[in-house]
């Protein structure tokens, strides 16, 4: 039982997760405060939405780079939307779930249509999304975004006073991306489509043969990535309260980089919600922990670097030594 | 999932080639066909060639170089902290040896990171992409933590002469990209190495078990990636006068994308130098040619994702054609001589 435990990537992770919070933690207690834990979850809570999609297109077997400018995209969309026509804080999210849903589709369509790997069409997609946002928008930044989004990203449960005057609390924006995951577990553990996206991922051949509709499947797949991008754009405009055209590009391979340290393998098959969850926590902590320690922020490139190689060899290292325990001994009759 | 060959032969790309000239011809002929317009795409042309050569490489063995970037910027950090350690702080005065010192310090730096991605790949048997995503962001740090996110100037006239200097009326840069194609051309296509390359991306255990050392094969296939990252390192040292953390960083997706439209195979095996030369120009073109009719810039961008879509739609739509003409043919074949075919050639 143990043993099984300490095989999963997650474990590993965990450990590492509370190994670090326990440093942190010695080094400067304020980091398991109320008014910090939120504080980091609230910064990370798009790069968490967006993990979740990343997890559903990995396990499908492929990598997808254009989330990232469909985020963007949707983002500007929605507020442009609201301030012409207005409407409160529903219909943005319900705008940008449809604009997302759209955008996913359209790689869904050409991926499964044309037949060609997930990385060539997102890439292109991707060029195309930004290319065409940059081009109508002539890369204007919104500084006076509608005040019903800063109205949003201001809720907080379980408000308290600060030493220093201000109030702190639980933002609404770790919850979305809380739901995020559930439904992301939901989908992938108690859906037929979820047992159709692990068959996929695992072998398209063998899982068409079997009677899943693959098309119906992918389809599902960019759709569900295009609706979780979306809201992770609304999320953002809540979070940093204006538009900058291109602050959202760019993360694509650090979210990448989280749901693989979570234990989701790049050749398709395998991934879990929970691990991407501690994916994406740990590079929050370590973000808000450089902070904490007054270490340079110039140094969370080097450390997510130096821990995504450490993670890789160990377990590439164990699966070779598993290798060796399990050479076939030949036996002469 | 093994997609169909796309792009196998170059013929959609000089189609798009010419294309593009034709369309340039008519919307703009007096600026576009000048000597002053081919020049300054020479000196743009090298930087993202050398980046897409280096992408090129690792996808023959199905592999990717997600570090390309951040070892050229590293390359060049590299090399200007070298100069400084030998000329003092006032580097663009240094004399041509001790830039060559400084370059090949940066070379050799470039290779040990080649050599590294390699081994992890090679002799741990790691996917590429999580090798090089996690090298790349390591690097990407070092860099950042070197130089603090500033801007390091101040380069001698024998690096910058690299970037923009002129030999028989032609620019140099250019003429480093011509001799480079063509030696990658030949090491690809005439040498054991080169078709071992082939080989490995297209089955690596047949590879094995065909006398090939596929261990030192990758190792040397990301030595040679990074040496045109270290390539593009130098030209753009050269141009810009400058070293930064972050330079060119949007050039990744765009040297995976020249890969694509030069018909280079994501899962290893197949691409060729001419096909990725053919698509560097275009994409220059396009790029140009924005330029001169003064459009936004980042249209280049949307057009370069919109040529690589069509020409999967229109290669799709081709292929598709001739799998209807072959099975018709076999029908009609079966039709008019039922006892000489079997089932098994309509396979």
């Amino acid at each position: 039982m143990f043993r099984k435990i300490l095989r999963q990537n997650e474990a590993y992770v965990f450990l590492l997760i509370l190994a670090l919070s326990i440093v942190i933690g010695m080094r400067n207690p304020s980091f398991f405060s109320f008014e910090n834990i939120t504080g980091f979850l609230k910064s990370y809570s798009m790069i968490g939405i967006m993990s979740v999609g990343t997890l559903f297109v990995l396990i499908l077997g492929g990598t997808d780079v254009s989330f990232t400018a469909i985020a963007q995209v949707v983002e500007y969309a929605v507020v442009v939307l609201i301030m012409k026509f207005g409407g409160n804080i529903f219909v943005a999210f319900f705008e940008a779930a449809i604009l997302g849903i759209v955008l996913g589709l359209i790689n869904g369509l050409v991926i499964h249509k044309f037949r060609v790997p997930i990385i060539i069409v997102t890439i292109a997609t991707f060029n195309i999304y930004f290319g065409m946002l940059y081009v109508i928008t002539k890369g204007k930044l919104i500084n006076n975004i509608p005040q019903m989004f800063k109205d949003f990203g201001n809720i907080l449960l379980f408000p308290q006073k600060s030493a220093i005057g201000g109030t702190y609390g639980l933002s609404l924006m770790p919850l979305i991306w809380l739901a995020a995951l559930i439904l992301g577990w939901i989908i992938l553990r108690k859906t037929m489509i979820g047992r159709g996206i692990f068959a996929v991922g695992g072998n398209e051949i063998a899982a068409e043969r079997i009677g899943i509709n693959t098309f119906a499947i992918k389809l599902f797949v960019f759709g569900f990535v295009g609706f979780l991008a979306g809201i992770a754009g609304v999320v953002h405009v809540a979070i940093v309260q204006s538009v900058v055209p291109n602050i959202i590009v760019g993360k694509e391979l650090e979210v990448i980089a989280a749901v693989v340290i979570g234990g989701a393998s790049i050749f398709g098959g395998r991934g879990t919600i929970f691990g991407t969850f501690l994916g994406v926590l740990l590079f929050a902590m370590l973000n808000n922990g450089l902070t904490l320690l007054r270490i340079s922020s110039y140094w969370y490139s080097v450390t997510i670097g130096a821990i995504i190689l450490i993670a890789i060899t160990v377990s590439a290292y164990q699966r070779l030594q598993r290798a060796k325990t399990n050479v076939k001994v030949q036996i002469q009759e | 999932m093994k997609p169909l060959r796309f792009f196998q032969s170059n013929r959609s790309l000089y189609i798009i080639l010419i294309a593009i000239i034709i369309l340039m011809a008519i919307l703009n002929p007096t600026r576009f066909f000048t000597v002053g317009n081919f020049i300054s795409m020479s000196y743009q042309i090298p930087i993202i060639a050398f980046l897409s050569f280096g992408s090129m490489i690792a996808f023959l063995t199905g592999g990717i170089n997600l570090a390309i970037i951040s070892t050229t910027n590293f390359t060049g950090i590299i090399t200007i902290l070298t100069l400084r350690a030998i000329s003092g702080q006032a580097t663009y005065e240094a004399s041509v040896s001790s830039s060559i010192i400084a370059l090949s310090v940066g070379l050799i730096a470039a290779l040990s990171i080649g050599a590294l991605c390699g081994f992890l790949i090679g002799y741990l048997e790691i996917p590429a992409f999580l090798v090089s995503l996690g090298i790349g962001t390591l690097l990407n740090g070092v860099n950042i933590v070197i130089t603090k996110g500033y801007t390091i100037s101040g380069f001698p006239p024998f690096i910058l002469d690299i970037g923009n200097g002129l030999l028989w009326g032609i620019p140099i840069p250019f003429l480093i990209f011509i001799v480079a194609s063509v030696l990658l051309s030949f090491l690809l296509t005439k040498t054991v190495f080169g078709i071992s390359l082939y080989l490995v991306g297209s089955n690596a255990v047949a590879a094995r078990f065909s006398n090939i050392n596929i261990r030192s094969v990758y190792i040397r296939q990301y030595m040679l990636s990074s040496l045109f990252a270290a390539l593009t390192s130098f030209v753009m040292m050269g141009q810009l006068n400058s070293v930064k953390a972050n330079y060119a960083e949007s050039y990744l997706l765009v040297s995976v994308l020249a890969c694509f439209l030069g018909g280079v195979d994501p899962f290893g095996g197949f691409g060729k130098t001419g096909g990725m030369v053919l698509s560097i120009i275009i994409l220059q073109l396009v790029s140009t040619g924005v330029n001169l009719l003064r459009l936004d810039p980042y249209l280049t961008q949307a057009m370069w994702g919109l040529i690589i879509l069509l020409l999967l739609g229109t290669n799709y739509i081709r292929s598709s054609i001739r799998e209807k003409r072959r099975l018709s043919a076999v029908l009609q074949e079966a039709k008019s001589n039922p006892s000489a075919t079997n089932s098994a050639s309509l396979l």
